[in-house]
Formats: structure tokens, C-alpha cells, sequence
């Protein structure tokens, strides 16, 4: 099993709030008043990488990116 | 012979085919001209992707602005829809909490509530007409729930989203140039009411959207009564057809796959996926309409200032340019980035609420009906534009009585 890390990356200004990601994966993505994204966690792995990508995968706006961990 | 283009090839987006099966006349609209003309009106087709999301994200280009071309019976432009940004993004930062998913799961249980009851109105009869028995009501009462209205006003409100969307059908002998007076008397009635709602609510204030409305404020000042009515016009015309149209396309769709229904009943964990899958498939909204405020070039096209431009969603979400096997509907895709609520700045403000109604009412139609079909001799009738289906005769064994 790699325990492969990477960075989570949001560009607020393209997130319209479709809310995509913080429904397909709460462990790593939340909510603000208006419903737009505010990212839970900076770094991911394992489990919460793949939640990660799904969320990334989702989002209509390409607002989600994965980055390598410095 | 397809119907899906005129002799002059261009395309018929408001006849049957379009209506009923639109993807294969995307397919051809996106591969043959990607930017179409259509006779009637003057419109200006986007039929890819690339091209439809581009000018979603460009407002400064493609405005919303269209209230005037389009004549819906409104006095001013509807709030936010039809308002470009940065005035629009004020609007949205005071209304998308009110929307917000969060927001909505309170909504839930009433809604839950109100799916079984409308089936268990019908169950027994083994049948019904799903449009007129379940996915016209829900969608209303969601909207009664939301702005503390009483479930009494239901016809009224369905008579003039009617009068306003489709007057021809509610009016069928009426000359066709009267449609503007009888979308202009809707308007009027709807603008009546609300100011009487705000009336009462002025005397005994309440927590609905409609009082918080009233006590809401943009950087310290009150909205003014004519805001709050340009967004209630909004909330009834987009939020009743949408949701409707969309349930009737997804019950339509699964009677005829049943091979679909059936993963979805022995696995209703797979229904939020379906709702979305379904959602990039049908896109039930079809277009969404934007005026050019300059010249601009579209896949190679040169297009005037002024120009009215209809941005095909349902194109967009089936276009294998951007969708892994588009043609494909699996409801476990992995990765579906639909636009069938839009993108952009102006991404539905209803979205959260229409994806909790999508989910509750099909979780619960499929728990007390997993086994239905199209009454047979019968076929469903979508409606032009919004593809509502307007007939869609259903029927299922109905256990006997021991």
C-alpha cells in the first residue's frame, strides 16, 4: 500500500456552491453559510485522498485541485 | 425520418423529437454545426461543451439580460436569474443561505410526508397519470412549505405558472397572439398576491422565506417590496416546472429500462447517483438563454452584439468530448461534471432544494411501487422546451386483499 500525500487546493473564486463535493465526502470538505466549499483538511492520504478525488472529480466548476505535498 | 431538422437544416428544438428523445439530435447538432440557427425566432444555438460552459462563465459577455426578449409577464427582470453580476452576486450572497443544503434537509420530512400520501392516494387503483397525480403537486407544496403559504393556494399558483410557461395549453382556443396578455394577466394576479402575503406579514411577522425576506438587508438597507416580488416571480416559475419535469423524465425513463428500476429497488443507495445521472441524461431544462452585449466568436462563428443565444445543457451533458462514454447512463459514474443545473455565477439557487426533492420522492415511490410500467396501448407526451412529460400513464399489480 503507498501512502502516497498530496495537497488539497480550492479556488474559491471559481466554487459557485453546487455542493458537490461536501456531499460525496464530508471527511474532507465542508460548507459555509452560503453553501460554497471550505476545505476540512490541507493534506490528504489513503482514505481521505480518495474522498479527495472524488470531490475533485465532481466539481462542475474545476474549483477542487490535488497538488503534491510539499 | 427523424424530425430533428427542417428541410433547410436547421434544427426543430421545439418539436416532438427534440422534446421526447433529444440526444441523438444533440449528437447531430454538435457534430454537423456546433453553432445552429433555428427558423422560428431569432436564436442562435451553442451545442458543445466547451462552448456552452465558456459563455456560462463569461456573464460580462453573455448576459442574463433577456427579460424583455422573453416576455414571461414579468414587469422587471426576475431576481437573481436575470440580473448579471456584480448586482446579481449581492443578490445571491442574501439568498444562496436561505437555499442552502443545510437549509433545505429541514425541508425534508415535509416533503418525505407529502410523497406518501400522494401515493397512497392512488396505490390502490394499480394506476395513475404520474404527472398530474405526483410530479405537478409535490413540487408545489415544497414551494407553499418554503414561503409559509397555505396548501390551499395550490391551484391558484398552478393555474398562473401555467398561464405563464405554457398558455397554450390551458388556453387552447385562444388566438396565439393573446399569449402575451394572458402571460401579462398571470403576472399581474401572482404580483396581487405576493403583496398581499407581504401585507400580512407586515402585521404579524413570521420566519418563512417570505417574512425573512421582508427584514432581509443588502449592505444596511431593506429590500424593496418590488425586489421581494421579482424574487418570488422567479421562485414559482423556476421552481415548480423544473422539479416536475425532471421526476417525470426520470419515472418515464425507468419504466422503459427496467433493468435500471430494478438496481435502483435492490439497491436504493444507488438513487442519489441515479438522480444525478439521470439529471446529466435528460436534462430536463434543456437551454438556458443569454443575450450577447458584443461581437463574439463561437466556434468559429462571428456573432453580433445583441444577438439572443441559447446555451443547449442537455447538449453539453452528452457530449463524449467531455463525458467518458456520454451515451452510456450509469449510475455509478464516477466522475459527473453535468451542468444541468448550470454553471458559473448563476448556478440554480434551487439546486440543493430540487436534488432533495428528486431523492426523497424517487426513495419513496420506489419503496411502495418497485414495480411499474407504461399503461399499455398508451405513449407519454413531453412538452416543448422544458421537457415536462404532460401525459405519462403509469400502471403496477396492485396485491389482493386476503
Amino acid at each position: 500500500m503507498s501512502r502516497e500525500r498530496r495537497s488539497l487546493r480550492l479556488d474559491a473564486a471559481l466554487c459557485s456552491g453546487h455542493g458537490r463535493c461536501y456531499v460525496l465526502a464530508p471527511e474532507v470538505f465542508g460548507e459555509d453559510e452560503r453553501g460554497h466549499c471550505v476545505l476540512l483538511v490541507e493534506q490528504v492520504e489513503g482514505d481521505s485522498l480518495t474522498a479527495a478525488l472524488s470531490g475533485e472529480q465532481n466539481c462542475p466548476e474545476g474549483a477542487i485541485s490535488l497538488h503534491e505535498a510539499p | 425520418m427523424s424530425e430533428y431538422f427542417d428541410e433547410e437544416g436547421k434544427p426543430i428544438l421545439f418539436g416532438p423529437d427534440f422534446s421526447s428523445c433529444p440526444q441523438p439530435g444533440y449528437q447531430e447538432l454538435r457534430t454537423r454545426c456546433p453553432v445552429a440557427r433555428t427558423s422560428v425566432f431569432d436564436q442562435v444555438v451553442i451545442a458543445r461543451h466547451e462552448d456552452v460552459v465558456r459563455a456560462l462563465r463569461q456573464p460580462e459577455i453573455f448576459s442574463s439580460r433577456v427579460d424583455l426578449q422573453l416576455a414571461l409577464g414579468t414587469e422587471r427582470p426576475m431576481i437573481p436569474q436575470q440580473i448579471d453580476p456584480p448586482e446579481q452576486t449581492r443578490y445571491r450572497r442574501l439568498l444562496d443561505p436561505h437555499f442552502s443544503r443545510r437549509r433545505m434537509q429541514r425541508l425534508e420530512p415535509q416533503i418525505r410526508e407529502q410523497a406518501g400520501r400522494l401515493i397512497d392516494g392512488f396505490f390502490s387503483e394499480g394506476r395513475c397519470e404520474f404527472d398530474r397525480d405526483f410530479a405537478v403537486p409535490l413540487p408545489c407544496n415544497a414551494f407553499l412549505n418554503l414561503f409559509g403559504l397555505p396548501d390551499d393556494r395550490m391551484d391558484f399558483f398552478l393555474e398562473i405558472k401555467d398561464d405563464i410557461i405554457r398558455p397554450q395549453v390551458r388556453h387552447e382556443d385562444a388566438d396565439p397572439s393573446h399569449m402575451k396578455e394572458i402571460r401579462a394577466g398571470a403576472g399581474k394576479r401572482m404580483y396581487a398576491y405576493f403583496e398581499e402575503a407581504m401585507d400580512e406579514r407586515m402585521d404579524v411577522p413570521s420566519d418563512d422565506l417570505l417574512g425573512s425576506l421582508l427584514t432581509a438587508e443588502i449592505d444596511g438597507e431593506k429590500l424593496e417590496r418590488s425586489e421581494i416580488l421579482d424574487i418570488c416571480f422567479l421562485m414559482l416559475l423556476a421552481g415548480l416546472d423544473t422539479v416536475t419535469a425532471t421526476l417525470g423524465c426520470n419515472l418515464a425513463y425507468l419504466a422503459a429500462n427496467p433493468e435500471q428500476r430494478q438496481r435502483i429497488v435492490e439497491s436504493p443507495q444507488l438513487i442519489p447517483g441515479a438522480v444525478e445521472e439521470l439529471l446529466r441524461w435528460e436534462t430536463p431544462v434543456t437551454a438556458v438563454p443569454r443575450v450577447l452585449l458584443q461581437d463574439v466568436e463561437i466556434a468559429g462563428e462571428q456573432l453580433e452584439a445583441g444577438q439572443m443565444v441559447t446555451l443547449l445543457l442537455g447538449s453539453a451533458n452528452t457530449d463524449p468530448e467531455h463525458f467518458e462514454d456520454a451515451d452510456r447512463v450509469d449510475f455509478e459514474r464516477a466522475r459527473n461534471v453535468h451542468a444541468a443545473f448550470g454553471v458559473g455565477p448563476h448556478r440554480c439557487l434551487g439546486s440543493h432544494l430540487a436534488r432533495m426533492e428528486l431523492v426523497v420522492a424517487m426513495e419513496e415511490w420506489h419503496a411502495r411501487i418497485p414495480d411499474y410500467r407504461l399503461q399499455p396501448g398508451e405513449t407519454p407526451r413531453y412538452s416543448a422546451g422544458i421537457r415536462e412529460l404532460l401525459y405519462l400513464p403509469l400502471e403496477w399489480d396492485v396485491p389482493r386483499a386476503s
